[in-house]
């Protein structure tokens, strides 16, 4: 078996639009018709406490890519054999900007360990990956 | 007043060792016969089996200890609170009247425990798709990470308060002959442990054995008539939150051991201050921090103060925690046995191990999007 060769989502009917727009460069979370709620990862239903109206339709909605950074680890062993050459690896949450309290898991890229913290500005980066792109977040630059 | 409670009236345990490759049905045969006879019974009393995610399903175990017929059982999966999951089964069916003797298994096998080890892991799709592409495997393994970094900064505090946990759990191993690692570890020593994830240290997780643990509940009617003094379960509660999920949840550092913990003291006869003795899972390291605080013992964030450097949770200790030295050190028995210890520990049967006139315990298993507690009395 081949290793070093890093899994391709494989989306389903619910995931579709996230992969799709990633593809193109966008960064989509789901949301409801007339309904006022942003999740990540989708769902067939909104969820929302007491729950939501029967039928909603789901709807892809773009945010920015900017967030903060909600926690992250440095994975120091490889448990995925296809990691191998990607240790240490960093894996974040950013928590969306212009949707509160969603959170997107990726790895952090283009950063050091060292430099990062809890609540720093991050943005969305799209790795190519086998005929996709997933998302991955860095911390924001000042200076770039 | 116990005449509407259930009560474990025994308790039984199979070898428990480091062994790869062996058949885990004989060693739920072994902690089932053990759980029977501790309870005074035959095998022919048993009319409820329930079992947690082992290889053997509950008609198996009947099967293989010559169990005629089975008027109630039931198999729960892995997406469950623990071994709990089937003693809350099994609770059920006899607070119910489905049956009126219940046993309650889990098997497990080294190789079943070692999940992060795994490595046939499943294609991305499903929920893998939000992990798998980004390296994210071995268990829960990196998010426990981020929930204790998460802890840091916004609770406060630092790895020596999941430093404590470790240190105190081979405190209590060392006088627990059933415990798998009986030796001292220090404060330095799990510092010094390998970082797996950052700051997951080895000493943050479980051991991985081969064995099995089972308890028998029964009704109040039956319970009085044993051998042993029953000890009795004042309240049993599982919990969610809300968004339940391990990553993805509301509550990120609890998950729903709050949402938990205060049904279970909605339903108790007593309060943490009349606890003496708490047996809170401990697969990582920081559900035990998160149960301690749920249940009440401190208030939230409080925990690094609160554990006195240890001495709050230790032999003599206001709260002694884990008194078989849990999984981090007796082994991944995989809940049931901080039942089981629970038990012994109110029955008076714990040796050198034993908390003094200890009369009630709590029990805790998981976290996350699954949680289940419970009060027992003697």
């Amino acid at each position: 078996m081949e290793l070093n060769v890093k899994p391709v989502p494989i989306p389903d009917p619910v995931s579709a639009y996230y992969w799709e727009n990633a593809k193109n460069g966008r960064l989509t979370v789901q949301g409801f018709e007339g309904l006022d709620i942003r999740q990540h990862p989708p769902g067939p239903t909104p969820e929302i406490p007491g729950g939501g109206p029967a039928g909603a339709v789901p709807v892809a909605v773009e945010v920015s890519g900017r967030g903060t950074l909600f926690s992250f680890t440095v994975l120091r062993q490889p448990f995925h054999p296809d990691f191998l050459d990607a240790i240490p690896l960093l894996i974040g949450l950013t928590e969306l900007d212009d949707a509160p309290g969603v959170r997107i898991m990726t790895n952090i890229v283009e950063a050091d360990p060292d430099e990062l913290r809890i609540g720093m500005p991050m943005e969305v980066v799209f790795e190519p990956r086998g005929d996709m792109a997933i998302p991955q977040f860095r911390p924001v630059r000042t200076h770039r | 007043m116990t005449a509407d409670k259930a009560a474990v009236t025994g308790i039984g345990y199979s070898s428990v060792h480091r062994a790869k490759g062996v058949d885990g049905r004989g060693l739920a045969v072994d902690a089932a016969r053990a759980a029977i006879a501790d309870a005074g019974l035959q095998v022919s009393d048993v009319d409820g089996v329930f079992e947690y995610a082992g290889n053997e399903q509950s008609y198996d175990i009947a099967k293989m200890l010559g169990i005629e017929n089975l008027v109630v059982f039931g198999d729960f999966g892995p997406w469950g609170p623990s071994a709990m999951s089937s003693v809350v089964g099994a609770h059920m069916a006899v607070q119910s009247g489905a049956c009126e003797v219940a046993l309650v298994v889990r098997s497990v096998t080294r190789e079943w425990g070692q999940q992060s080890a795994e490595k046939m892991l499943p294609p991305p799709s499903g929920m893998w798709q939000w992990d798998l592409p980004y390296g994210i495997a071995g268990g829960m393994i990196p998010v426990m990470a981020m929930k204790m970094r998460r802890r840091f900064a916004t609770l406060g505090g630092s790895e020596q308060d999941y430093g404590h946990i470790a240190v105190n759990a081979r405190r209590w191993a060392s006088l627990n002959e059933r415990a798998v690692l009986r030796d001292l570890i220090t404060m330095d020593d799990y510092l010094n442990s390998r970082m797996i994830s950052d700051p997951v240290h080895l000493f943050d997780c479980d051991y991985p054995v081969t064995g099995a643990c089972a308890v028998v509940i029964t009704n109040a009617r039956r319970a009085v008539d044993t051998p042993r003094p029953p000890v009795w379960i004042d309240a049993i509660a599982m919990g969610t939150g809300w968004k339940p999920d391990w990553t993805y949840t509301d509550d990120f550092l609890f998950g729903g051991t709050r949402a938990c913990a205060e049904t279970m003291w909605k339903r108790s006869s007593v309060t943490a201050s009349d606890v003496d003795v708490a047996q809170l899972y401990d697969g990582f390291t920081h559900i035990t921090v998160s149960w301690i605080e749920a249940m009440g013992f401190c208030g939230i964030g409080e925990f690094g103060d609160w554990v006195d450097a240890g001495s709050a949770i230790g032999p003599g200790g206001a709260l002694p925690l884990n008194t078989q030295g849990g999984q981090l050190a007796e082994g991944r028995l995989h809940g049931l046995s901080f039942l089981a210890e629970g038990v012994a520990q109110l029955r008076g049967d714990c040796g050198a191990r034993q908390v003094p006139e200890a009369r009630v315990a709590v029990v805790a298993n998981a976290h996350g999007p699954h949680c289940a507690s419970m009060v027992l009395t003697a």
